[in-house]
């Protein structure tokens, strides 16, 4: 028997709900429900209160990606130190948030900010409170950050774990002040676990799904929400064609962002887990 | 060339990492423009003493004074020093050029002698041609440093180190990942380069004859002590003990009693030396190099021994000679076969007498097991 066959059970099962039901998204996104091709699922892109949930999509997904940077940068750095030797643990730590289910999460942090939440039980204690913060975009980017944040650190790590300690040594030999090490070598040897950091964060909290409609209250959609949202319209005939083309837009942006990080890392060095 | 300058002084240096003592209150003084090799089985401590020089490792106590000036505390950068890493340690993000400029880009205008931005720029290109030029590179400016062979690499990093016109250049193993005939040109390019720019080379290795190849003075180290420092060929014919002895070219090392001035007992046999001042019947070690002992007639030989083994080697011979208790190694243009009796003398000069050594594990000569030498004598 050939070792190829040994794949055939997941192959098979791949065929029967990816690849199949891909095709029919495909089918979908370029007919009318009468069957009849057409590109005119795309146009309804172009309508004001879509295109205004896609923008916000991308808007949150910059900053939650720009957050995530700025937190996980530092971290990794820290774990990946020498002089450190607790680095697994606390790696495992990071990951630990991550085994759980996504909703379990969110749930947990609707509670940590609810108005009577713990949150602002604590900034009531010290006379800062209470503050609305669930229904507010800033509960939404919170919640995307706080799911996000290991795909960040994780590449990022592996880069600098991996990352020769000699050449910083070189950097300081040939004069540069530990300011200079970090900018002139350590970020830019790096530059492949940003990138794969930044395209693991960012697909995902483009795309993200429930945690915006469930930290605002129902009130904010994300592009996920809105493609959940169309598929629910059933006043809308055409709900299954507009939603379809709407899908295979998420898709084309991830290829992109896949094509992109096979570029700028090809070998995979920051540890890319898509 | 070699002024009688201190240019760096260690005064009683000591080294702990956790509760292993790596040096042990070393003292050494290294002269302007001068090539010394720190010379020592891995685990000596020799790595160690440079990084402490480079500013990377502290000491734990004693002083490094560089110009008479203490320097403990002073970073890396702050330092006259460059260093050549044992794995080169080349930037991958940046091409060869920008390697080599790396130094001399972090630098202000004013530092290189230029007054205004665009000035360095070509006063930075001019001095890492010039470098490429030494290392015999030119050409490869634009070249990723990943694609470069390891001879490249490391002549990149030479460069790299070289174009601050550091006052020392640190070297730690620089050769060692290259194959024997790249290795053994390198030595020389190495140490005409140092000759020509006149800046003091500190060089750690562990390959003996890499150290008396290139080296002014060599420091000899073991269990983070310096055994012997002195010029490569004192240390090759005078041996201070059967550590240096064993490690710097092959050795035979016997026990032996000097019986008086120039008159020595080993393996049964009185020999004459010209080693003087030792107490009589004071124990000692013997040393004897294997291409010094001739083999000559069984009836006239001061020693006699049957011939165990012979390899090939080259340009000699070398044979195992059971002689007594001992098994002699005895290098010969001439080959002896296995089993043969031959006869071994050896002149007085190429004795050489040592104090018998407090160590652990002198090297002595393999001693023949009695039931072994019974059997070899026919």
């Amino acid at each position: 028997m050939k070792r190829s066959w040994y794949a055939a059970p997941y192959a098979l099962w791949m065929l029967l709900f990816a690849v199949v039901p891909l095709l029919f998204v495909c089918w979908y996104a370029f007919t009318t429900p009468e069957g009849h091709f057409t590109l005119a699922n795309f146009q309804e892109f172009s309508k004001p209160r879509y295109l205004g949930i896609i923008l916000r999509s991308l808007k949150l997904a910059l900053y939650c990606t720009a957050l995530c940077l700025v937190i996980g940068y530092p971290t990794a750095w820290f774990l990946a130190g020498r002089g450190f030797n607790n680095a697994q643990s606390l790696v495992v730590l990071i990951l630990l948030p991550m085994w759980m289910n996504l909703l379990l999460r969110t749930y947990a942090m609707m509670t940590l900010l609810d108005d009577n939440g713990v949150l602002n039980a604590a900034l009531q204690a010290i006379g800062l409170g209470p503050i609305k913060v669930i229904g507010t975009e800033g509960a939404v980017l919170m919640g995307l950050v706080y799911n996000y944040l290991p795909f960040m650190v994780l590449p990022i790590y592996t880069v600098l774990k991996k990352m020769d300690y000699s050449v910083i040594e070189a950097a300081e030999d040939l004069g540069c002040n530990p300011l200079r090490v970090m900018t002139r070598v350590v970020i830019p040897l790096s530059v492949p676990g940003i990138v794969s950091g930044v395209t693991m964060v960012f697909m995902p909290a483009v795309t993200s799904f429930a945690i915006s409609t469930l930290l605002s209250s129902g009130k904010l959609r994300l592009a996920g929400d809105l493609i959940d949202y169309i598929f629910n319209q059933s006043s809308n005939p055409n709900r299954w064609n507009i939603g379809s083309s709407f899908s295979l837009m998420m898709l084309v942006l991830i290829l992109i962002s896949i094509g992109f990080l096979r570029k700028v890392d090809p070998d995979s060095e920051g540890g890319g887990m898509w | 060339m070699i002024q009688d300058m201190r240019l760096i002084e260690l005064k009683g240096v000591c080294k702990q990492f956790g509760d292993t003592e790596v040096l042990h209150d070393v003292h050494l003084y290294i002269r302007k423009c001068e090539f010394i090799t720190l010379l020592g089985p891995s685990g000596c401590g020799k790595t160690t003493l440079l990084r402490i020089i480079g500013g990377f490792d502290m000491p734990s106590s004693g002083e490094v004074l560089f110009e008479g000036k203490d320097m403990t505390g002073i970073p890396p950068y702050k330092r006259r020093i460059n260093t050549v890493f044992q794995k080169y340690a080349l930037f991958s993000h940046l091409n060869v050029f920008d390697n080599i400029a790396f130094g001399l880009n972090l630098k202000t205008p004013e530092q290189l002698g230029v007054h205004s931005k665009k000035e360095m720029k070509e006063e930075i290109a001019r001095r890492v041609n010039r470098m490429l030029k030494l290392v015999k590179m030119e050409g490869y400016e634009k070249r990723s440093v990943n694609a470069l062979s390891g001879g490249q690499q490391q002549r990149i990093a030479i460069a790299r180190a070289l174009v601050n016109e550091p006052e020392v250049l640190l070297l730690d193993e620089p050769l060692g990942a290259l194959d024997l005939k790249l290795r053994k040109e390198m030595q020389l390019e190495l140490k005409a380069m140092q000759q020509q720019l006149g800046i003091t080379f500190i060089y750690v290795t562990h390959d003996q004859e890499e150290a008396l190849t290139m080296s002014d003075t060599i420091a000899v180290m073991n269990g983070g002590r310096i055994q012997q420092i002195g010029d490569p060929k004192g240390i090759y014919d005078e041996p201070k003990n059967a550590f240096v002895a064993d490690f710097i070219g092959e050795s035979n090392i016997i026990p032996g009693v000097m019986l008086k001035d120039d008159l020595v007992l080993f393996s049964n046999t009185e020999f004459q030396c010209v080693d003087e001042g030792f107490d009589q019947n004071a124990p000692v070690d013997v040393v004897v190099r294997p291409e010094d002992i001739m083999l000559v007639g069984e009836d006239v030989g001061m020693l006699t021994g049957v011939v165990e083994s012979v390899i090939f080697k080259g340009v000699h011979y070398e044979m195992i000679i059971i002689s007594g208790d001992y098994k002699w190694k005895v290098q010969s243009t001439t080959m002896q076969p296995v089993g043969t009796r031959v006869g071994m003398t050896i002149v007085p000069y190429n004795i050489h007498i040592m104090h018998r050594t407090e160590m652990d594990h002198v090297p002595y000569n393999e001693r023949v097991n009695p039931d072994k030498g019974e059997e070899a004598r026919p």
